[in-house]
């Protein structure tokens, strides 16, 4: 059994009587990539500090690999961590002796990993220069190299990317999403989702200190669409194949789930031996940038006044009492998008009818 | 330890505070051994290389060499909160009470380089009158400055020695006091400034004369004339160190950052 990187458990943080995190459980585990998001406010700083081991849980319990990192700060030797923003260094020193300062206070780090974390973040030309001359971008690039001395099986960032031009930001998910394929669980907070789609395992919404979702994106990464001439024939087909976990229909298209990215060049010719044409192929992408306002905004939709039904439980209540589960908000999407797209069709099919003479109808 | 040890005297040496109060400590000596009104204030002429030391330690412990202390003690810490490093040391597999124990290491030493520099400053500013047998005290020994008949160098130099060991030892508890307040306030002017204030309410209090033997202010003249003998004052102040310095890790050890 693979044993959690991080694991929280109704992890709560208050000050006075103002909770700022509250009964939060979630785990990461090896190679994972797991992203807090949440609009300003919503507790994601405070999450990281708590899990770093640099505040103290109210209630609740904090396992960095397995160990209380209070209790056990030597655990530390094993994570990598930028918590400021732009990450903090000596400024009167060089980005390479903060680094070396770095290295005597985790020990046993390599002499040559210096030069490396600062090649990789792509710094080093000014690795010699005092840090008090480095942009915002630099800062952080080198905070990110300080997190990676020490080769941590745990990396903890706040707002990684914050203040980077473009080209950096690009550079600090692809050294995050290397780090996770090597095996290193990755903890970060971010206000980029359409990075936090292309390479994240799981992503938690927050809002208000509390985790209000959970959406695994690995399952949405595997997911394509096809345009096809028969999708009633293509969604049966698919959804016997050994490579497919799940086939349906959307509108005019069969979406389908693959066990692997891997396995998409065996779609076409199954589609093709069973003589359905496939018209056009691609990923189903996630919004997650919709489906987090969507989110946000079905918990700050202002309360109705409270009506008979209301109040005898109706549906109604229901749904503002309970929010729905990831599956449900999918399902009901998907169901919502299937009736669009059904509408659409059925809109078109009336004016191509319309449109041909009588006797081709 | 001794690694994190060298990393805050490192951090120590860079301090703008101890720059400036090296300044100071510079200028001060070089004023008091060719001020040209010490007769007429103090009715006394320096006649010795070893009179200007105890200038330096009879102006500067009232007030200058206290607060030169308690400044660069609480940008010890306060630094690391104005750089935001304090995080991201904290994150390293470094002990929080062991890394505040350096600070508090370099504290408790850092009155001593100050007094040793002031002491070599004086001795260097009184280097015009000689360092030879002169009639007259140190100023630092019972017999004053005035002293009693010819005074031979080697008594000298242990009266001064002497004098500047027991001043930077009562010292000490402001330092860590110093220490102790910025953790508390999480800033070094926090720190700073509570810890003079302390000390200003401490002087107020010798209007007890109960109290006045246990004020850490009454021992900052100890080098002079102790209250209650030289091994109540160390006594004393082992005591303060040790209050301020389980205070300050105590507290460390339980903060948010």
């Amino acid at each position: 059994m693979t044993s959690r990187a991080i694991e929280t458990e109704r992890l709560t943080k208050a000050y006075g009587a103002r909770p700022i995190v509250r009964d939060l459980t979630f785990h990461v585990d090896p190679g994972e990539v797991y992203a807090l998001v949440g609009p300003n406010g919503a507790g994601k700083t405070t999450v990281i500090r708590l899990v770093s081991g640099l505040a103290f849980p109210t209630s609740g319990s904090v396992r960095l690999l397995g160990a209380d990192p209070h209790q056990r700060p030597e655990v530390r030797r094993r994570l990598g961590a930028v918590v400021e923003a732009p990450a903090a260094f000596y400024p009167y020193l060089t980005g390479r002796q903060n680094l070396e300062l770095h290295a005597r206070l985790v020990g046993g780090v390599r002499e040559t990993r210096i030069g490396e974390v600062l090649e990789m973040m792509e710094l080093g030309p000014s690795a010699d220069r005092r840090v008090g001359v480095y942009s915002l971008g630099m800062r952080q690039r080198l905070g990110v190299a300080g997190a990676l001395l020490a080769e941590p099986e745990v990396l903890i960032l706040d707002e990684p990317a914050s203040g980077m031009d473009p080209l950096s930001l690009h550079l600090v998910h692809r050294v995050l999403k290397v780090a996770a394929e090597g095996g290193t669980a990755v903890l970060l907070s971010t206000h980029h989702l359409d990075e936090v789609v292309a390479y994240c395992s799981r992503v938690a919404i927050l809002e208000e200190g509390a985790l209000i979702d959970e959406v695994d994106l690995r399952d949405r990464r595997a997911r394509y669409r096809a345009s096809v001439s028969d999708v009633h024939a293509a969604r049966v087909l698919l959804d016997t194949q050994p490579f497919v976990t799940q086939a349906s229909i959307r509108g005019a298209e069969v979406v389908f789930q693959l066990t692997g990215p891997d396995e998409l060049p065996r779609v076409a010719p199954v589609l093709t031996k069973a003589r359905i044409d496939l018209l056009g192929l691609a990923r189903d992408t996630f919004d997650l940038r919709a489906y987090y306002q969507e989110r946000l905004g079905d918990r700050r939709r202002p309360e109705e006044p409270p009506g008979p039904e209301q109040l005898t439980g109706s549906p109604a209540t229901e749904r503002a009492e309970a929010a729905p589960t990831e599956t449900e908000r999918a399902e009901t999407e998907r169901a919502e998008t299937d009736q669009a797209e059904t509408e659409r069709a059925e809109t078109e099919q009336a004016e191509t009818e319309q449109a041909l003479p009588r006797g081709e109808r | 330890m001794i690694a994190l040890l060298r990393m805050e005297i490192g951090k120590l040496l860079r301090l703008a505070s101890l720059r400036f109060s090296l300044v100071l400590l510079v200028v001060f000596p070089l004023l008091w051994a060719y001020a040209p009104g010490v007769f007429e204030v103090y009715g006394f002429y320096l006649v010795s290389g070893f009179q200007v030391p105890a200038l330096g330690l009879l102006s500067g412990m009232e007030f200058l060499l206290p607060l030169l202390v308690a400044i660069t003690s609480a940008e010890l810490l306060g630094i690391e909160m104005a750089f935001g490093t304090l995080p991201t040391i904290l994150l390293r597999p470094v002990s929080r009470s062991r890394w505040l124990l350096a600070k508090l290491l370099v504290a408790a030493l850092y009155p001593f380089v100050v007094l040793l520099f002031l002491l070599l400053v004086s001795l260097a500013a009184g280097a015009w009158f000689g360092f030879g047998p002169f009639v007259g005290g140190t100023g630092l020994g019972e017999a004053g400055i005035l002293g009693q008949g010819v005074m031979e160098p080697a008594a000298a130099w242990t009266e001064i020695v002497r004098a500047y060991a027991v001043a930077a030892i009562s010292l000490v508890p402001i330092s860590l006091l110093a220490v102790l307040f910025s953790v508390v306030f999480m800033s070094a002017a926090g720190g700073a400034l509570a810890t003079l204030g302390t000390l200003i309410v401490m002087k107020l209090l010798v209007v007890f004369p109960l109290v006045e033997p246990y004020l850490l202010t009454s021992q900052l003249s100890a080098y002079v004339a102790p209250v209650a003998g030289l091994g109540w004052v160390v006594l004393l102040i082992a005591v303060y160190c040790t209050a301020f310095a389980v205070a300050a890790v105590l507290l460390f050890e339980r903060k948010d950052f």
